[in-house]
């Protein structure tokens, strides 16, 4: 037990107590890179009264969700194949899509504005085929390009969450509903989505909550219409140099999403489906 | 012999993502050894020169070396801090075992921008200068969960009768662990420290915050991509995708073979305490 | 499911032509066809691995046979998928839902097919009381034992009244006591459903107890197909001598005896046996038939007893006998057990033994089970 005390001292030292200095800061007052007392809401009014913020916001709802459910949507049928379907070359994509979660954050960022760009891979094939002649400017510097980069760079995960959560699943369940005459889609309907609620939902809000906060996409493929907060508070910190109103506009998010978590497993367990014991 | 289901729309997907996830990544391989600038087809020769170029810079080579100082110093504490800790929440049945998981684990829940501003206030409060070992404390933060979902899991699954058995023969509690307990598990911890060095080594969205006037390589990359676009990127990108993957092959392989040499546990009754 | 409006009429339940299953280069099934009447109960017995369970799950549809067809009810449903077919299984493991409570597990098939509310909750609770479990609607599978999850699971499949119930060894994972009480259940299931049932397990005290007709299997074959009586009695081959109650089997030379009688000789002695098989064949005779006796009749088989166990009912021997390359097994009710060492006479009705024709290369590779 005594053993854990290092590990625990470091975290709390550069977890724990930085959380609660930012916290304590979201009430101070702004003064050029630095706060002082009085402490006040009155970061928080700012943050919540500014409209670019509800904007920002937004954006990065609609990225969060559509990140989040292109995830989790390929992410089910993927997993599915793992478990049920796939013979021989189980191990050989298994290891493939672990391996491809090591390629590193910005590369992938890197390569998809290769990928989208005006002279990019995706505008020369179009080309080449001839399906277009004039190269597609839309597919760079907004929301599209921005949720792209970021399912390339949470799908992997999602697929061996959601493949872990479906592996103690039996064949034998899957065999019992099409014997009592499930075909494919009552099966998912009915069968393995109640069972997989729990496992996605988590997934879910996992990457949501990840592409949300996410601030390095947006700055080089989100163009406008793909900022998120993430890239706000960033910049209100280092160049507004507006300390508190950073902290407050990231407590506000890290409220929202425990917030989503709440509602999320609240509902779950509405509708028991938040524990589901497999046996063996 | 259970007959598998058969899904066609499923294995689209699959290939699909499969293609999604990899063609990226292989057009910028590709193009790193493009011997000429363009980025665009047709594809004109295989040439080394933008690795040349790259390595001609002094930057490229600081940022390479301190994300591999960084990396290994991250490892190493997280190796040993880890290993500890993991032995404590595999072994303990005290009650402080769950605050004690919550204050290990809770790091993966948050977002690094929240754990990169938070540091870098508190940083500045405390008068830290920032440097390469303001960076290297973030990242254990960051990294610590990670290590101890693999050892634990490792640990717990150990037969708890190997190490009574080496206590009834006389050991005490330091000897059965380095003696009985280290053997059968360090191939595993070796692929969990790897995996540290991996996710530190690649690490962008902490370090951002907390660096001083130096510069990891995924910076090194950062600043480069605001930069116009150079096709040299192509090339660091190649080599840090490279480094990376190696340590997870290297991870993947040690925590694979060396789980299979451990004694493993008759499920609950020899296991140690299962948990959530 | 239930409306085979194509059936043809007269036609058996289940039909399995030729049916030949191969996995690369293992043959699970090789032409194995097989006839099942409406309402019979016929079981698929055989050791692991010998291609009972790969039939049956190519009845409920979770397999195509590499060749041949299967037919229920006249029609082929060969290439029909296991959810369109009037057929239900009972898996060996319950399978059941983990999300859903006992009700709406038994109410997943009725759903399916669209059946109202009203007569759905009668359905279920029938069902439920049809298996002894009146009351555990709103349970959940983790809080039921082994026997009671099972049970959940017939429920399940006979709800939707289907023509034909498979079973899939549903009582091996259960302990001996509760596959007693099981075996009563399903009994008198099937005689209050009338419905066909095709049963699958290992245990021939299981098969002989719920069949009307057994069919024995050994490496993707059938050796027999009969009535209990006839597969315990009138067994086929050497296989099926030994699987179903564990006759002694004795590789002998028969020589033309009066009438319908051989005589063959065992170590010194010449015994006459009913049957009239010439040259190479197998004795066959069961530990029951076996009468151990004094010894002191001259030209009578003796023996020495090797091996003692109390079974409860009565004690079962092994005696060496003077050129028998195996010691021959006996089952004698009541007491008092003989020694180890004491020497016996053995002896047996003629009626009593079985000869059947021995082809030695044929039945070489099929002496694995029970060598004594």
């Amino acid at each position: 037990m005594l053993a854990a005390i290092p590990a625990a001292a470091w975290m709390l030292a550069f977890f724990f107590v930085p959380l609660l200095i930012f916290a304590v800061y979201s009430f101070l007052t702004t003064r050029l890179y630095d706060v002082e007392t009085p402490f006040t809401l009155q970061a928080y009014r700012d943050a919540l009264s500014d409209p670019i913020n509800r904007t920002l916001a937004w954006n990065s709802i609609v990225v969060g969700v559509l990140t989040a459910s292109i995830c989790v949507g390929a992410g089910l049928p993927i997993a599915y194949w793992l478990r049920f379907v796939a013979d021989r070359s189980r191990l050989a994509v298994l290891f493939l899509i672990t391996a491809s979660m090591f390629a590193s954050y910005l590369v992938r960022i890197y390569a998809w504005r290769t990928m989208l760009g005006k002279n990019g891979i995706i505008n020369e094939a179009l080309r080449a085929i001839g399906v277009i002649d004039e190269p597609l400017n839309f597919i760079l510097y907004n929301r599209f390009a921005v949720v792209i980069a970021l399912v390339h760079i949470f799908l992997p995960y999602v697929v061996l969450v959601l493949y872990a959560g479906m592996n103690p699943v039996s064949p034998s369940l899957l065999e019992a509903g099409q014997d009592l005459g499930a075909s494919s889609s009552l099966l998912w309907r009915r069968v393995l989505l109640p069972i997989m609620a729990a496992p996605s939902f988590n997934a879910f809000v996992f990457v949501f909550v990840l592409s949300a906060s996410d601030y390095v996409t947006p700055q080089f493929l989100g163009g406008t219409s793909g900022a998120t907060i993430g890239v706000r508070v960033q910049t209100s910190f280092i160049t507004l140099g507006n300390w508190p109103l950073a902290a407050a506009t990231s407590f506000l998010m890290l409220a929202s999403f425990g917030l989503l978590h709440l509602v999320g497993s609240a509902l779950l367990r509405r509708m028991h489906l938040h524990d589901i014991r497999l046996a063996s | 012999m259970v007959s598998r289901q058969r899904s066609p729309f499923a294995t689209a997907v699959v290939i699909a993502s499969l293609l999604f996830l990899f063609v990226p990544l292989l057009v910028v391989v590709l193009f790193s050894f493009h011997s000429v600038g363009a980025l665009t087809l047709p594809f004109r020769g295989f040439s080394l020169r933008w690795y040349r170029e790259i390595w001609k810079s002094d930057e490229f080579r600081t940022s390479l070396v301190n994300s591999a100082v960084v990396a290994a110093a991250t490892g190493a504490v997280t190796m040993v801090l880890g290993t500890l800790a993991a032995y404590a929440l595999s072994a303990t049945r005290s009650r402080l075992r769950a605050p004690l998981a919550l204050l290990l684990f809770l790091p993966l829940t948050l977002p690094g921008l929240f754990v990169g501003l938070s540091l870098l206030v508190m940083f500045g409060r405390a008068g830290v200068s920032l440097s390469l070992w303001t960076v290297a404390g973030a990242h254990l933060v960051y990294v610590m969960p990670y290590y101890l979902l693999i050892a634990v899991a490792t640990l717990q699954r150990l037969d708890v009768a190997l190490e009574e058995a080496a206590a009834d023969l006389g050991a005490t509690r330091w000897v059965v662990f380095t003696k009985v307990t280290l053997p059968q598990v360090w191939p595993v911890l070796m692929g969990a420290t790897f995996l540290a060095f991996a996710l530190s080594f690649d690490e962008f969205v902490i370090t951002f915050f907390v660096i001083g006037p130096e510069s990891t390589l995924p910076l090194y990359i950062f600043s480069s991509l605001r930069r116009t676009v150079d096709p040299s990127i192509n090339a660091i990108s190649t080599l840090l995708l490279a480094i990376t993957l190696a340590l997870f092959a290297l991870s993947f392989a040690l925590t694979t073979r060396g789980g299979r040499d451990q004694a493993l546990a008759v499920p609950v009754e020899g296991g140690r305490r299962e948990q959530q | 499911m239930n409306n085979n409006d194509d059936a043809v009429p007269g036609s058996p339940r289940v039909e399995a032509i030729a049916v030949q299953r191969r996995f690369g280069d293992v043959t699970a099934l090789s032409e194995v066809s097989l006839t099942v009447a409406p309402g019979e109960f016929v079981t698929l017995l055989g050791p692991s691995g010998c291609g009972k369970t790969t039939l049956l799950r190519i009845i409920a549809g979770f397999d195509q046979p590499t060749a041949g067809s299967l037919r229920l009810n006249g029609r082929d449903v060969t290439k029909v998928p296991a959810h369109r077919r009037p057929v239900n299984m009972v898996f060996q493991r319950p399978a059941l839902f983990p999300h859903l409570d006992v009700a709406s597990n038994v109410a997943f098939g009725p759903r399916i097919a669209g059946i109202g509310k009203a007569e759905l909750r009668t359905r279920v609770d029938d069902a439920l009381a049809m298996v002894r479990l009146d009351g555990f609607q709103r349970r959940r599978a983790h809080e039921l034992s082994g026997g009671q999850m099972q049970r959940v699971a017939l429920a399940r499949a006979i709800v939707n009244r289907p023509e034909v119930l498979l079973l899939d060894e549903p009582l091996s994972a259960l302990d001996l006591r509760i596959r007693l009480e099981m075996e009563e259940e399903l009994r008198r299931l099937h005689r209050e459903l009338g419905a066909t049932f095709v049963y699958v397990t290992h245990d021939q005290r299981e098969a002989l107890a719920l069949s009307d007709r057994i069919a024995v299997f050994s490496g993707g074959r059938i050796e027999q197909i009969g009535t209990p009586d006839e597969v315990y009695n009138r067994p086929a081959t050497p296989f099926v001598a030994r699987l179903v109650g564990d006759a002694n089997v004795i590789a002998v030379d028969a020589a033309p005896g009066e009438s319908n009688s051989s005589v063959i000789r065992l170590g010194d002695v010449s015994v006459l046996v009913n049957g009239k098989v010439r040259g190479p064949a197998w004795l066959v005779v069961r530990p029951e038939n076996v009468q151990l006796g004094l010894p002191g009749v001259a030209e009578a088989l003796i023996g020495t007893i090797v091996d003692v166990s109390f079974r409860g009912t009565g004690f079962a021997y092994r005696v060496d006998i003077a050129g028998l390359p195996h010691p021959l097994k006996s089952e004698v009710p009541g007491g008092p057990p003989l020694a180890v060492g004491e020497r016996v006479s053995v002896a047996w009705l003629p009626s009593a033994v079985c000869l059947l024709e021995r082809d030695d290369q044929h039945h070489a590779g099929k002496i694995g089970l029970n060598q004594q």
